[in-house]
């Protein structure tokens, strides 16, 4: 009766329905009548669109023009990109001079130098990083951007934030060699065996303050030209304003998370009414809001500029969406982790700190970069209280006299140019999140289903 | 006048438990994950009213193996012949198929919208059409059989997971199907309970139902079971009499199972 | 053993004769709190001296008179009737929250099912059916509403053909007709014993539930099934339809037709509306056909092994195990993206479609100043839309709880 196999099957390969191109056509295009109509329909419809859009958009279209008309003589039915070419400039950078321009550009280039090193696998102290560039970076591009002169708390900022990128680059260089922290590094590098800590505090102090100086007194050597608000536009416009907007609704969105889950009555009932009064009502009325009522807020004689009031408005909105991001983040955070932290003797901040807020971020990742993209997209709002944001620049192309009437291709370009963006960030929050759960999670889940 | 009917099935089935009458048929089954070869050459014939545990280390196939029956996993290569009837893509059959086999799964899959009642009846009045008045009487006596009638209109969220289990056993008896399979069925729950599911199980062996157990409890394989089957790396590796294989086991990796487990 | 038991805490933490004010735990929540409200105080007082101060030096008044001010501009497009002139700024607002709750409903409607279809596009099994959905979902989820809308507006309804060339998009009929000035159809005018045909219509949707509730309980009982969706479609149409013909068809048709530059009679929706329930549907319905999917992966595939187990055929298992199962997890975000689609319609503004914010929050703010007022009233309206609709909320979770339990 009993049956024994003592030789083992080797793994043969899947047959040919599996793994073959037809196999799979087979079992994912045509698997049954329904199905096989379905592809057949779904082909056609995308031929047909796709063809149109090909044509319109590639083939027939103009790469080089110097005018609508001229565009128009030599295809008539395609798109006019040349328009958009031309008007390249003025879409990324708005009405902003342009000698000045390599500004921006640095801005950009110091905002890349300054966040590289989270890439970079050895570099430590990544936090520090992070926080240095949402709170440092934005005075030194303020005024890369803006120009003009320098009080003393601009110029006290701008040094140290001078200073900070360099030590971040250094730091990071370091890092990438040797595997260590910059302070460590200069401790090695200066102290004697016997020091004793406070001493090495003290020597890292005294170097920083040197350093500190002659970044300070080189400054005051050199000053850029003012350039007014009302010149900024293009991408450039939104990405400030989106920027701004990123970098204060993080932390706005955690204090206010944490106010409404507070134990204190007072600070609850205020954190939510701030919250559900911005989340209920659309971003537009809180821009006109902000350009109608601040003037009146504000005491006699001091005057907001357009642009700021847009910004605080944005921050504050922004702020608010995501505070429900980290309060739902919050929530899938079982009650285990608190009693743990307070077990071992962690205080409400340090508990918040160290073990929930880590873990609620980590969890929400997809969904704050979610709302990274919808403050991006909600940026473009601004052109309709008339700033000449991207969309601004966008629409006016076709009031060019040369390209007069053209609307068409300069949107397609914005959206491609949007899409491009936010479908990035999504990805690479896709991405992020899948490498955070292959620490956590079982990867033989994933297998039953096929 | 439907005890009646019950008991005379079950005489039936208990007469046939020692009939020769195949009613599972497996040759040379094979299955492939995308690129993973989880079935190898399976062969198997079970007889009406035997029953059968397969064992076997995690990942050997067991539990695909019995997926393959009621065709909740496909299979590529070789035939099975459940009831007379071939599985293949001809979704009749497949209906018929599932309607004749019942499962019970590792972590119960009650439906949590529906209270008891409703899981237990579901099946019979849209399947087997049966008059919901009908279904509900039925599915009563099966809750008695089970030993819970008293929690016929809570929802599975409120019972404890050996009940839960014994649920999903009642909702696979109300389809009245000719072969159980049991996928792990204690294996989610707490030492405490694994008893009282075992001894359902027990009870329906009793009766004469044809019976495949997946399963690690190693006494109820040697008080239940015709035969027990050992899979490893996908294939069946040694297949005996319980005394037999848990005596003296002939396969070193046999051999080498028993010993981490027992 | 290296636990020494009788080491006593070389302090005691908390001493009951010495009051630590600062670490006492009421104590601290009151100074947190009386901090907090010092603040928000100093903060409402400070903003209102400062706006009653500017109020005063720009000698502008505050108070709702304005709202029976007669208002002097014709907002384009309105569900009421009103003349430029006579009618006042309170009847702008109230036409103003007609056209973004009419745009919004229908943009509701539309986008809930074009998302649910989407959505269904996307669980597919056929690779190419659920790739052209991810597609639709991705472009369209990641592109500005706004570029949307305007490209909607100038790309698609301003190359629409001028009045004399309409396309006619009833086929020849001439009661569906589409042009440059909008979407124009014909409008029924019910005549005087149109009624009976509305009672019969009653009568037959009571006869409907009644039919069916007979054939369920037959079911239970027997457990045959009648079918009842021929039947009862029949008794939907032919009884109302026989009165109808009966009475003398009192219904008649006002057509659009062509006088002079601009067709008159009917029904007209100018483009910027069309153009805004299009745009809102197309986006939100991305974002729709996400939840829908998202929805139902929700529920565990053991549910369907189950469900195939005891034999359920495919439509049997979508309505008795996933649908129940998937709805609690898709009307908490549906209902949010309905308040969305609200928020969002006051995009109207770029493109001239006269909406609350567009109405009263830019033409009457710009006229008559009182911003406090405005900007107060537009956003009362929007919170308490905001208040409905997670009242609504609340109830379906209620619901959902009770049955689960």
């Amino acid at each position: 009766m009993a049956i024994i196999k003592t030789k083992s099957t080797p793994p043969r390969e899947a047959p040919l329905s599996e793994r073959s191109l037809i196999g799979w056509m087979h079992k994912h295009l045509f698997s049954s009548v329904f199905n096989s109509i379905l592809t057949i329909f779904t082909v056609c419809v995308l031929y047909i669109t796709l063809k149109g859009l090909w044509a319109w958009g590639i083939v027939d279209a103009v790469w080089i023009a110097d005018s609508r008309r001229q565009c128009f003589e030599i295809s008539s039915g395609g798109a006019c990109w040349a328009g958009v070419f031309d008007w390249l400039e003025n879409i990324f950078y708005g009405r902003y001079p342009r000698d000045e321009l390599w500004r921006i550009n640095l801005g950009g280039l110091l905002l890349l130098l300054w966040i590289a090193p989270l890439w970079l696998p050895r570099v430590k102290a990544k936090v520090f990083i992070a926080l240095s560039t949402m709170f440092l970076y934005p005075f030194l591009a303020g005024y890369l951007f803006a120009g003009g002169g320098k009080g003393v708390f601009m110029q006290m900022m701008i040094s140290l934030s001078i200073l900070c990128l360099l030590g971040n680059t250094l730091h990071a260089a370091i890092g990438m060699i040797k595997g260590i922290s910059l302070s460590e590094f200069l401790t090695r590098l200066f102290s004697k065996k016997n020091w004793h800590r406070k001493t090495e505090h003290c020597l890292l102090l005294g170097l920083f303050l040197i350093c500190f100086c002659v970044v300070y007194f080189w400054q005051m050597s050199w000053q850029i030209e003012a350039v007014a608000w009302t010149q900024w536009g293009g991408l450039f416009l939104t990405l400030v304003v989106s920027g701004i907007g990123i970098a204060s609704a993080l932390p706005g969105g955690i204090l206010l998370a944490l106010g409404r889950r507070s134990k204190l009555p007072l600070i609850r009932i205020l954190s939510i009414s701030f919250i559900e009064l911005f989340r209920s009502v659309p971003l537009i009325t809180v821009l006109f809001m902000a350009t109608t009522m601040f003037p009146l807020f504000m005491p006699e004689g001091f005057a907001l500029n357009k642009l700021a009031q847009v910004i605080i408005a944005v921050c504050l909105f922004n702020a608010c969406y995501m505070a429900e991001t980290v309060r739902a983040g919050l929530q899938t955070i079982p009650k285990g982790q608190y009693e743990g932290a307070h077990s071992i003797g962690l205080g409400y901040w340090q508990t918040m700190g160290a073990v929930i807020m880590p873990q609620a971020l980590k969890n929400m990742i997809p969904n704050i970069v979610g709302s990274y993209i919808g403050l991006l997209k909600d940026t473009t709002l601004v052109s309709i209280i008339g700033l000449f944001d991207v969309l601004g620049m966008l629409r006016s192309v076709s009031k060019d006299v040369v390209w007069l009437g053209m609307h068409k291709e300069p949107l397609v370009f914005g959206a491609i140019l949007f899409f491009l963006i936010c479908f990035a960030m999504s990805k690479y929050s896709r991405h992020i999140e899948q490498k955070l759960l292959t620490g956590h999670k079982n990867v033989t889940a994933n297998k039953r289903k096929k | 006048m439907m005890n009646d009917a019950i008991t005379s099935i079950e005489r039936e089935q208990l007469i046939s438990a020692a009939s020769n009458e195949i009613i599972i048929e497996m040759e040379t089954v094979n299955k492939w994950y995308s690129d993973f070869h989880v079935l190898k050459d399976i062969n198997l014939v079970v007889r009406k009213g035997e029953r059968i545990v397969i064992c076997g280390p995690s990942g050997s196939g067991k539990s695909t193996l019995i997926r393959c029956l009621n065709h909740l996993e496909e299979h590529q290569e070789g035939n099975i012949i459940v009831d007379g009837i071939t599985l293949d893509k001809n979704l009749k059959h497949i209906d018929h198929i599932r309607t004749e086999v019942g499962m019970v799964f590792q972590n119960f899959n009650l439906f949590p919208h529906l209270s008891i009642l409703d899981n237990l009846t579901l099946g019979p009045i849209l399947t087997r059409k049966m008059p919901k008045l009908e279904a509900q009487a039925e599915a009563m006596k099966y809750l008695e059989r089970v030993k819970i009638p008293e929690q016929a209109d809570k929802f599975p969220g409120q019972l404890s997971g050996g009940q839960q289990q014994r649920v999903a056993i009642a909702r696979s008896l109300c389809m009245k199907p000719k072969i159980m399979l049991f996928d792990e069925p204690t294996s989610a729950l707490d030492p405490e309970m694994i008893k009282e599911v075992l001894d359902v199980m027990i009870e329906l062996a009793d009766t004469g139902m044809t019976m495949i157990v997946v399963t690690h409890e190693m006494a109820f394989a040697e008080t239940v079971a015709d035969r027990v089957i050992f899979m490893d790396q996908g294939e069946i590796i040694e297949e005996n009499e319980p005394k037999k294989f848990f005596n003296d086991p002939q396969h070193e990796r046999t051999k080498l199972f028993l010993s981490q487990i027992l | 053993m290296a636990i020494n038991d009788n080491a006593k805490p070389s302090k005691p933490i908390c001493s009951k004769d010495k009051f630590d004010f600062f670490n006492d735990e009421r104590a601290r929540s009151f100074l947190y709190q009386f901090m907090t409200a010092v603040v928000v105080i100093f903060c409402v007082w400070y903003l209102y001296s400062n706006t009653a101060h500017n109020l005063a030096v720009r000698d502008m008044s505050t108070g709702f008179d304005f709202l029976s001010i007669s208002a002097g501009f014709d907002p384009s497009f309105t569900l009421l009737a009103y003349e430029p002139g006579v009618g006042t700024y309170a009847d702008i607002y109230l036409i103003g929250i007609l056209n973004t709750l009419f745009v919004s409903v229908l943009a509701i409607i539309a986008s809930t099912s074009l998302g649910f279809f989407i959505g269904m596009m996307r669980l597919s099994n056929n690779w190419l059916v659920s790739k052209v959905a991810l597609a639709y979902v991705e472009i369209f989820r990641n592109t500005p509403l706004l570029i949307q809308l305007v490209f909607w507006y100038i790309a698609v309804f301003s190359i629409l053909p001028k009045v004399r060339n309409s396309i006619d998009l009833s086929a020849g009929a001439e009661v569906l007709l589409l042009n440059n000035r909008g979407l124009y159809m014909a409008w029924p005018v019910p005549g005087d014993l149109f009624w009976m045909t509305g009672l019969a219509l009653i009568i037959a949707g009571a006869g409907v539930v009644f039919f069916r509730r007979r054939a369920k309980k037959k079911r239970d009982l027997t457990g045959q099934v009648t079918p009842t969706f021929i039947a009862s479609l029949a008794l939907l149409f032919f009884l109302p339809g026989s009165v109808y013909l009966l009475t003398g068809s009192p219904l008649s048709w006002d057509i659009p037709k062509l006088e002079g530059f601009n067709f008159s009679g009917g029904a007209a929706l100018p483009p910027a509306f069309l153009t805004l329930l299009v745009a809102l549907t197309i986006y939100h319905a991305a974002y729709f056909a996400e939840s829908v999917r998202a929805g139902v992966l929700s529920v565990n595939q053991g549910q369907k092994d189950a469900a195939h187990a005891i034999g359920l055929k495919p439509m049997q298992m979508a309505t008795y195990v996933i649908i129940p199962q998937a709805m609690p997890a898709i009307v908490p975000p549906m209902i949010s993206l309905w308040m969305n689609t609200v928020k969002n319609s006051s995009l109207a503004i770029a493109i001239g479609y006269s909406d609350l914010v567009s109405l009263f929050m830019q033409t009457s703010l710009n006229q008559l100043g009182h911003a406090i007022e405005i900007v107060g009233m537009t956003m009362a309206f929007y919170m308490s839309i905001s208040l409905f609709i997670s009242w609504m909320l609340n109830i379906y979770n209620k619901r959902v709880q009770l049955v689960e339990r």
